[in-house]
């Protein structure tokens, strides 16, 4: 018999341990699906494009170069390409986040600790805007609020009131924050709402009692237990806002306010990608370093936090006189936020002739008209239309697999988390699972464009494939399921399984037994964001797909540039109301799954 | 350069058709018919949505192959078809698209592209249009205005709009965004000194360039800019801003002359083209035709090619195009009615040698003067 080492079978111990070798077969999927990708977008930032030529006559396609850096950070470009739409991202991103916290938890102290009547609905409409997608919310801000610097009919605000809005009320900073705060304030609702209803109320009672003000126990009690929730929420809409393309884009041009989301679409677009790489970095840089800060405070806050357990009751805080005022500014919210948009789209998916309201020409052909040369270039009516259908299926197809992938991943990625806490390769795990999350979409896309239209080792080259378009998703999407399901696995403790371990349960068994069924909220509730998610996708897809591969999204992204706003909108409803059977159906699902 | 490539691929062109003299010269419709009909379907990439109209006739014309249009924008064709080359995923069979300096330069001199002239047309098509790749039709980008509000043209020269009359009130298509502008833009600074001949006509006295600026067509998209041009994403947004009825002070702005068609999807559109603009109404670029390289259905795409040049009259594949601003290369097709000839209107043709060495340029300099 062969005498082992010691450090040798140290190591065979080490590696037997389940969530070891579950963070190493993850960490080398995220190797491929992260890391090389990543890696070869700072590579690419120093080589010549064969594309550059035009760029510059030195250009030696392949050769080493620091000729994009320069141009980002000290050439006459850097002025427009950089420090302004740096300046503009910031600003936007920053106060969109302000305003969408504010919005979102003001709202969710409302319905978790309030009186406030018509809570359950209030609760359930809250995350609708989310649903629609956040162009939508710009196009309707330009059709309300538009005046007559950009020509072309004028919004209906200068129709009813005859005055002239001013260009800052029409285009650039103010309405970008408005829609997008408008969009993203569900982040804020939701996660502050889980944890205002698991903090116990006895706390703020206690204060109550001892005598503290209202508005002292919000500060001093109620703030200080919800802060984690909060600090998250504000990474999530600040690093989305940063990324964003679509809003500042329709928004932000008529007046040449640009960010830098805008700057690297339209550098990846021009075939500069190396540009729009480096400016992806800086876009990278700023979220990693408000995420580092963001890490620090929780870290500090965190001897706050209480082990609530089960069966505390919450007490409402009754709003006396406020009750139907603040309800009545809710309802506003909701008209603003959800019913105003929703009717304005269908009302233009109506309209025979765009930007035409008129009840006289309402008509349903481009919902069933059968194809006819005289419109819309002799396409049939959305419903019947195939390439659509087609399109639609693929979007339902992509949604579903890419939210069932990285759900499945997600349980993997939270158990060797949470399991391998404080050591190094749990946290690598976590952190590569994050990366992805700060790199805009579009540069995402462009990167797996660049690196899966070749073999590489054993993998074949992917592109044109369903496969790589549902990947790049998963990537993309892998931060929402992995967070879920470690929030949601760290509320257990692991004596569960450890003491199942002790009873000589296999790891098999164990997974399925228990940290599957433990962890499957989490994990649902990922998905559901990941399916909402992937159906609106269109920056981060829109470079891969081919005919076959085509989404509702592409497709009305397509529309829309033709000026066929009808087609675009209806494409736009029949995604919204895809999404919101998922949502219903995930939700039973949810119950269902539910211990 | 460009020499070169006409001649090497002309010796090419002599090469694929020397084996059969007969071929050449007549175009056997049938036989290419069968040969596509066994591959049953084409892909094609178009920058145009009307690729849907002429895939509809050619389906109705050509029954058991089907046409698989893809509207996208000229750049994402180049990106995508460089993608599916070098993953040998091989979809796209005939791209249809804008900017051919990058084309030939990308795609056609990497031989992953080729060039297909129908052989009844090659009589019919100058030299010019045929080679190195086939052009389907020129498109003019111009300058538009709102004929409801005003009873003429309100600019007589394209230095008028730099102006303070006109501050605020131009509207330019973002050239980072689409292509073709910046073929625009590149044709002006190559012609920067009829541009400076123009302003001396125009003011009566030679321009001053400002610090930094080379010449007089730099500094005329300089001073655009500093007047506080519109910038849209998009031809279709121009016509309607400035087309659009009961506008109380509509802009002028530089869209496809094509657009005139959208008056007929929209009937609240007012506007015409302004044609007595010196020292030109607007910039010519072609629009081609180019085959892939290992395509799957090599056979449909050539038929599909022939079906999209049309008939004497532009009729059939070619009809979506024979409409006011497209101007065909076939020499037998007349101009579209009420339109003029190409060669009868005061126009730049886009130079794709020039647009391949300086375009970048010019779209920096674009670039570092959005303020």
């Amino acid at each position: 018999m062969k005498r082992t080492h010691p450090s040798f079978s140290r190591f065979k111990n080490y590696i037997r341990r389940p969530h070891i070798v579950i963070s190493l077969i993850l960490l080398a999927i995220l190797l491929f699906i992260v890391l090389v990708p990543f890696a070869r977008m700072i590579r690419d930032s120093f080589i010549w494009q064969f594309a550059d030529t035009r760029l510059s006559r030195n250009a030696l396609p392949g050769e080493f170069t620091l000729f994009h850096w320069k141009r980002v950070f000290s050439s006459a470009l850097t002025q427009n390409i950089l420090v302004r739409p740096l300046f503009n991202s910031l600003t936007t991103s920053l106060s969109v986040s302000a305003c969408a916290m504010f919005i979102g938890s003001m709202l969710a102290w409302l319905v978790a600790r309030t009186d406030i009547p018509f809570r359950k609905t209030i609760a359930t409409v809250a995350v609708l805007p989310y649903v629609i997608p956040s162009y939508i919310h710009a196009l309707a801000w330009i059709n309300l609020f538009k005046n007559d610097r950009i020509g072309g009919a004028a919004g209906v605000f200068q129709y009813l009131t005859g005055i002239v809005p001013p260009d800052w009320l029409s285009y650039g900073y103010l309405p970008i924050v408005v829609t997008l705060s408008i969009h993203y304030f569900p982040f804020t609702f939701l996660l502050v709402s889980a944890a205002l209803t698991s903090i116990d109320s006895r706390l703020e009672e206690s204060g109550e009692i001892l005598g503290a003000s209202r508005t002292h126990i919000l500060r001093r009690i109620t703030f200080p237990l919800v802060l984690p929730a909060l600090l998250s929420s504000f990474i999530l809409t600040f690093s989305r806002v940063l990324g964003t393309f679509g809003t500042p884009y329709f928004l932000g041009t008529p007046v040449r306010y640009f960010t830098l989301s805008t700057q690297i679409y339209s550098n990846i677009t021009n075939r500069i990608p190396s540009v729009g790489y480096i400016l992806a970095f800086v876009l990278i840089a700023i979220s990693s370093a408000v995420i580092y800060i963001n890490q620090k405070m929780i870290g500090k806050s965190k001897s706050y936090v209480t082990i609530g357990g089960k069966g505390f009751r919450v007490t409402d805080t009754p709003l006396g006189r406020m009750q139907y005022p603040l309800l009545a500014l809710i309802v506003l919210l909701f008209l603003a936020s959800v019913v105003l948009p929703l009717v304005l789209i269908v009302w233009q998916t109506l309209a025979l002739y765009p930007g035409d309201y008129s009840l006289r020409h309402l008509t349903l052909l481009f919902w069933i008209g059968e194809a006819n040369t005289a419109f819309a270039e002799g396409e049939a009516g959305v419903l019947r239309n195939p390439a659509i259908l087609g399109a639609a299926w693929n979007s339902i197809k992509l949604a579903l697999s890419a939210s069932a992938l990285a759900g499945f991943l997600g349980i993997f990625i939270g158990y060797a988390v949470v399991k391998g806490r404080n050591t190094k390769l749990a946290s690598m795990v976590e952190q590569m699972s994050f990366l992805p999350y700060l790199v805009p979409g579009i540069a995402f896309g462009a990167l797996y464009l660049a690196l899966f239209s070749h073999s590489f080792g054993p993998i074949p080259a992917l592109y044109g494939t369903f496969f790589l378009v549902a990947l790049v998703c998963v990537a993309k999407n892998l931060p929402f399921t992995g967070r879920a399901v470690i929030t949601s696995m760290l509320q257990i403790g692991s004596e569960l399984e450890e003491a199942s371990e002790t009873l000589g349960a296999r790891w098999s068994m164990r997974f399925r037994k228990i940290i599957l069924p433990l962890s499957i909220q989490g994990a649902i509730s990922g998905f559901v964001l990941v399916f909402i998610t992937v159906m609106r996708e269109l920056s981060l897809i829109i470079l891969l797909v081919t005919p076959q591969t085509r989404t509702l999204t592409t497709m009305t992204f397509r529309y829309q540039e033709q000026g066929y706003t009808q087609f675009s909108s209806a494409i736009s409803v029949m995604i919204i109301v895809i999404v919101i059977f998922g949502e219903l159906f995930s939700k039973k699902l949810g119950k269902k799954g539910s211990i | 350069m460009r020499k070169v490539v006409s001649v090497l691929s002309l010796l090419s062109l002599v090469l694929c058709f020397s084996f059969s003299n007969a071929a050449a010269g007549s175009f056997n419709e049938e036989e290419l018919y069968q040969a596509a009909k066994k591959e049953g379907e084409v892909n094609i990439y178009s920058y145009s949505s009307r690729v849907f109209k002429f895939g509809k006739t050619f389906e109705a014309k050509y029954p058991g192959i089907k046409v698989n249009g893809f509207d996208m924008d000229s750049p994402e064709i180049v990106t995508k078809v460089l993608a599916e080359q070098s993953a040998k995923n091989y979809v796209a069979d005939v791209i249809f698209l804008k900017d051919p300096s990058t084309v030939v330069n990308e795609l056609y001199n990497k031989k992953l592209v080729s060039n297909y002239v129908p052989a009844d047309l090659e009589a019919l098509i100058p030299a010019e249009y045929r080679e190195p790749l086939l052009v389907h039709h020129a498109s003019v980008d111009a300058i538009i205005y709102n004929n409801e509000k005003m009873s003429a043209p309100p600019i007589k020269s394209l230095w008028e709009l730099t102006t303070p009359e006109w501050k605020g009130r131009v509207i330019f298509p973002d050239p980072q965004k689409m292509s073709e502008y910046v073929e625009v833009l590149a044709t002006i600074v190559q012609h920067s000194d009829e541009m400076a001949a123009d302003y001396k006509k125009v003011f009566g006295k030679d321009i001053e360039l400002s610090s930094g600026i080379e010449n007089a067509g730099y500094e005329w998209i300089f001073r655009l800019l500093n007047n506080d041009a519109i910038i849209l994403g998009s031809t279709n947004s121009v016509a309607e801003a400035v087309g659009l009825s009961d506008q109380a002070n509509p802009p002028v702005g530089f869209t496809a002359y094509s657009r005139l068609r959208d008056k007929e999807k929209n009937p609240k559109l007012k506007f015409d083209v302004m044609l007595d603009v010196s020292p030109v109404i607007g910039v010519a670029t072609e629009v081609i035709i180019a085959q892939v390289n290992e395509a799957k259905h090599p056979n449909a795409a050539k038929l599909l090619t022939r079906w999209m040049m049309g008939d004497e009259k532009g009729g059939n594949g070619y009809e979506p195009y024979f409409v006011m601003g497209n101007f065909p290369v076939r020499t037998d097709v007349p101009a579209p009615e009420g339109s003029k000839n190409l060669s009868e209107l005061k126009l730049w043709k886009a130079d794709p040698d020039y647009v391949w060495n300086s375009g970048q340029q010019v779209l920096d300099f674009w670039v570092a003067h959005l303020k």
